[in-house]
């Protein structure tokens, strides 16, 4: 049977994989097409262990109770160890952030992943993000100490704005980590803007 | 040279939305050439040399070309000279640029909307929350939309606005002298005729004019919500 249109038969298995596999960021009608095809004819393994990890993790992963990444148990291995700094929480925006964080070696403590920053144009406001979940989590009376280490981007600049006010209202010492410029930065190869706030933020030395 | 190719435009980001693995689409409101989109290929990379550039708030020099809706962004240098908005300013940034790109239509130039809206965001980024640009910017864009305000004299009586009476704004009409008895939101005489005369020295100016701009702007939108003061109010909440 001929597709109207006059296209290769289509069968709705094929078409609704190609429609799936859409929900991808970046992935548009094209590639979504050949990355179905590939799937189907090259690599069936592979198929079939993508789906396998797909349900698997859509089955067991969750959001930590105390972090909110994502973690097979109700407490993340990281919220749950003993060698942690219990007294500092440091505020990120998604998941990699952590990492980063973690990849420096430098900090101690915990981590609240808000999954996510203040977008008022996008509609993505306290409610969206969960802050009331994060308060309940930053109040637990062990935490002493916020570091808000949400990107300096402007929405990652009103999130820290907002939840700087509303965590010290709690009672609670709030930190935003530092921004200038790089490690091993030289001045003539940095962009404006940066010199310009490193100036404006500029402090006692010495 | 590439086909179409625009360069030196003075303009502002106002916001953008990933596309593809790499790129960005941003919806720019430049001083001569209005409202447009374009593609910023590669704006995601880590190392793109426009990821940091392309920021909401700040002055931009930008070039682009192509021929199509949506050009292709060549270039875009940092200006500077207005400090990064923060706090509950940053947030009214965001308002301003949510009824730029939900009320502005694309490609016509508004050289007067774009000079209010940098003087509105200069005056946001001094921390000034209540600032008469403000006003100034939503006047100016009411204007350029084509509804020009006749705010001194009364839409039934035809007579001058006088500043010791109470008005009623009628959408689509003008102010009207409220009836005694009535009970509808009123603005003062003396509101209106600053707000022609451009004072806002006034406290009560400044809130009644917030007030009456905010129901102007409500009837232009016809309906949409917005976003940003969705998410104000309900940060003033928690």
């Amino acid at each position: 049977m001929i597709a109207p249109g006059g296209k290769f038969p289509s069968t709705s298995s094929l078409e609704a994989l190609i429609d799936a596999l859409r929900c991808l960021p970046g992935v548009g009608p094209k590639s979504a097409q050949r990355m179905t095809y590939h799937l189907l004819q090259r690599d069936r393994a592979g198929a079939e262990r993508l789906a396998q990890a797909l349900q698997t993790a859509l089955a067991s992963l969750r959001h930590c109770l105390r972090c909110n990444n994502f973690t097979e148990s109700e407490i993340c291995q990281r919220c749950a160890s003993s060698r942690r700094d219990q007294s500092l929480l440091c505020i990120v925006e998604m998941p990699v952030d952590a990492i980063s964080m973690e990849e420096t070696h430098a900090y101690q403590g915990l981590y609240y992943v808000l999954m996510g920053r203040l977008s008022p144009l996008d509609g993505i406001g306290p409610k969206e993000l969960a802050f009331e979940r994060l308060f309940a989590r930053a109040t637990d009376g062990l935490v002493n100490e916020v570091i808000l280490a949400t990107n300096f981007t402007n929405e990652g600049e009103a999130t820290a704005h907002y939840l700087s006010e509303l965590l010290r209202a709690r009672g609670l010492k709030v930190s935003r980590i530092a921004r200038g410029l790089p490690v091993g930065g030289e001045l003539e190869f940095s962009d404006a803007a940066t010199v310009a706030q490193a100036l404006m933020e500029r402090r006692d030395y010495g | 040279m590439a086909k179409g190719r625009i360069d030196g435009q003075k303009a502002f980001v106002l916001h953008a939305h990933p596309y593809s693995e790499t790129s960005l689409i941003v919806d720019v409101f430049s001083r001569e050439q209005g409202r447009l989109p374009l593609l910023a290929r590669g704006a995601r990379r880590p190392r793109s040399v426009l990821r940091g550039n392309l920021m909401a708030f700040a002055p931009l020099e930008l070039g682009w070309f192509g021929t199509g809706e949506v050009k292709t962004l060549a270039k875009a240098e940092w200006l500077g000279g207005i400090s990064l908005l923060t706090g509950r300013c940053l947030l009214l940034g965001y308002y301003l640029n949510e009824l730029l790109v939900k009320l502005l239509p694309r490609d016509d130039a508004h050289p007067q909307l774009f000079d209010a809206y940098e003087d509105a965001l200069r005056a946001l980024s001094s921390g000034a929350e209540d600032a008469p640009e403000l006003r100034r910017f939503e006047q100016t864009l009411l204007k350029e939309l084509g509804y020009g305000l006749t705010l001194d004299v009364d839409a039934r009586s035809g007579a001058r606005v006088v500043d010791d009476r109470e008005y009623v704004f009628w959408i689509e009409r003008g102010p009207v002298e409220r009836d005694d008895g009535d009970d509808t939101a009123s603005v003062s005489g003396k509101t209106l005729l600053d707000m022609v005369a451009d004072d806002y020295s006034d406290a009560r100016t400044r809130f009644e004019s917030k007030g009456l701009m905010r129901q102007l702007i409500a009837h232009h939108l016809s309906g949409r919500p917005l976003h940003s003061r969705r998410v104000f109010v309900e940060l003033q909440e928690l």
